[in-house]
């Protein structure tokens, strides 16, 4: 078991104020909450942190916390000394925390197992069937466009017997139905936590997607950018484009523009109410790095004597 | 062969739109019904149908009930600063989904 200081998790000195606490706390929980944060590891810093306040925040616990004393440097091999906390009286409390179940092994040893048993319960007033769980997954556009099995891996925090915290990891081969769309849900029966009854709940998954290399989703529309020469745009023409289920051939319209969208009707995700495909034209500029593109752009200039800054008021050199 | 394809497969149904009723939303969530009541007053979350017998709601409010719940819990946030953290994160998330991405 590593020695955890949590006056350095929450970035405080020693002998920091109760208000001084609870000022970090609220301003590393708004940085680190799973549902705001954008930081790459915020589930692991916010339970971290959650764990460090609730010792913090506590008078009694932080002063048995400080009796360890300072010598102790974080991640070091830690042993509670004997009768380390003799006189202090949270044994009987608990601790209040909703996620203690997630709290360390380190926390734990100094602070006993009260309040595992309330971790599990949950739901109130719903004795007979088990709880709901809720995961997310994320699938590829394809599993969506085409449907899919996936093999999907999770993992859940269990008590067992003794009262310990565990990580359960199973995996489950699921079928991705063709047409379900961003932030949809998935219904598995009975794969949810055990209920007192023998009745299990349902285990909700919440569908994302990976980021796609040429498209992106929007509900059940999909998006793609296609480059396109300036004289495709201009003069029209029929172009190869890569759809999630093989190439189509495209009919660009003359007088096309940048950012001119072409949708295809109901090629989007094959949803009961399909969506449809959207074609977004990037109009991509030649390089001029030969004399002959050169020329040819000197001709270019000299024929149209183009001035697109008109609508700006500005004269032209 | 791997070893999960001996495995079972699982066939699931899609929670569609407007089919949740007050009672799956609150078990999904583990939540009371007179927590999501203040949610829907407060237009965190709106149902489809008049009256709270009727209600029902979307697959999507799920995650937004559970995000609320955490909001609540972990920030002591009150209802009001709830609604426009999620309003605001949805715009954020769409914005950054359109944002090009090379």
């Amino acid at each position: 078991m590593q020695y955890k200081d949590y006056y350095k998790i929450m970035g405080l000195a020693r002998n920091a104020t109760q208000d001084e606490v609870k000022r970090a706390y609220r301003k590393l929980a708004r940085k680190y909450h799973p549902d705001v944060s954008k930081e790459p590891n915020a589930e692991a810093k916010f339970k971290e942190l959650g764990e460090s306040y609730e010792v913090l925040k506590d008078p009694q616990k932080r002063a048995a916390y400080d009796k360890l004393g300072t010598n102790w440097k974080a991640g070091e091999e830690f042993r509670p000394p004997p009768n380390w906390d003799e006189g202090f009286e949270f044994k009987g409390g608990g601790f209040t925390g909703t996620d203690s179940s997630a709290f360390s092994d380190f926390f734990e040893q100094l602070f006993g197992h009260a309040g595992f048993s309330q971790a599990n319960c949950g739901a109130q007033g719903f004795a007979t069937r088990g709880q709901d769980s809720h995961a997310k997954i994320y699938i590829n556009l394809e599993d969506s466009f085409l449907g899919a099995t996936r093999n999907i891996s999770l993992s859940a925090p269990e008590i067992d017997a003794h009262g310990n915290v565990q990580l359960k990891h199973r995996s489950l081969n699921i079928k991705i139905p063709k047409g379900i769309k961003p932030g949809q849900h998935i219904r598995l029966t009975g794969q949810g936590e055990p209920g007192s009854s023998g009745k299990a709940g349902d285990l909700l998954l919440e569908i994302a997607f990976n980021k796609h290399a040429l498209y992106r989703v929007s509900e059940t529309d999909i998006y793609l950018e296609l480059p396109v020469t300036p004289w495709e745009a201009v003069l029209g023409a029929t172009i190869k484009v890569p759809m999630p289920d093989g190439n189509i051939d495209l009919k660009i319209p003359p007088n096309s523009h940048q950012g001119t969208k072409l949708r295809l009707k109901d090629r989007g995700l094959p949803a009961k109410t399909p969506g449809d495909f959207f074609v977004v034209l990037q109009i991509a500029l030649p390089p001029a790095n030969t004399e002959r593109a050169k020329a040819a752009y000197k001709n270019l200039q000299h024929e149209l004597d183009f001035n697109p800054r008109l609508t700006l008021g500005v004269k032209r050199l | 062969m791997k070893s999960q394809d001996l495995m079972p497969v699982h066939t699931g149904a899609v929670i569609e739109d407007d089919v949740l009723t007050l009672g799956q939303l609150c078990h999904a969530c583990g939540v009371h019904a007179d927590w999501i009541v203040s949610l829907v007053e407060e237009s965190i979350i709106e149902p489809q149908g008049e009256a709270i017998h009727v209600w029902h709601f979307t697959g999507a409010s799920l995650v937004r009930v559970r995000s609320a719940l955490r909001l609540q819990r972990d920030l002591g946030l009150n209802l009001p600063g709830i609604a426009l953290v999620l309003d605001l994160m949805e715009e954020l998330n769409t914005l950054r989904a359109q944002r090009k991405t090379n």
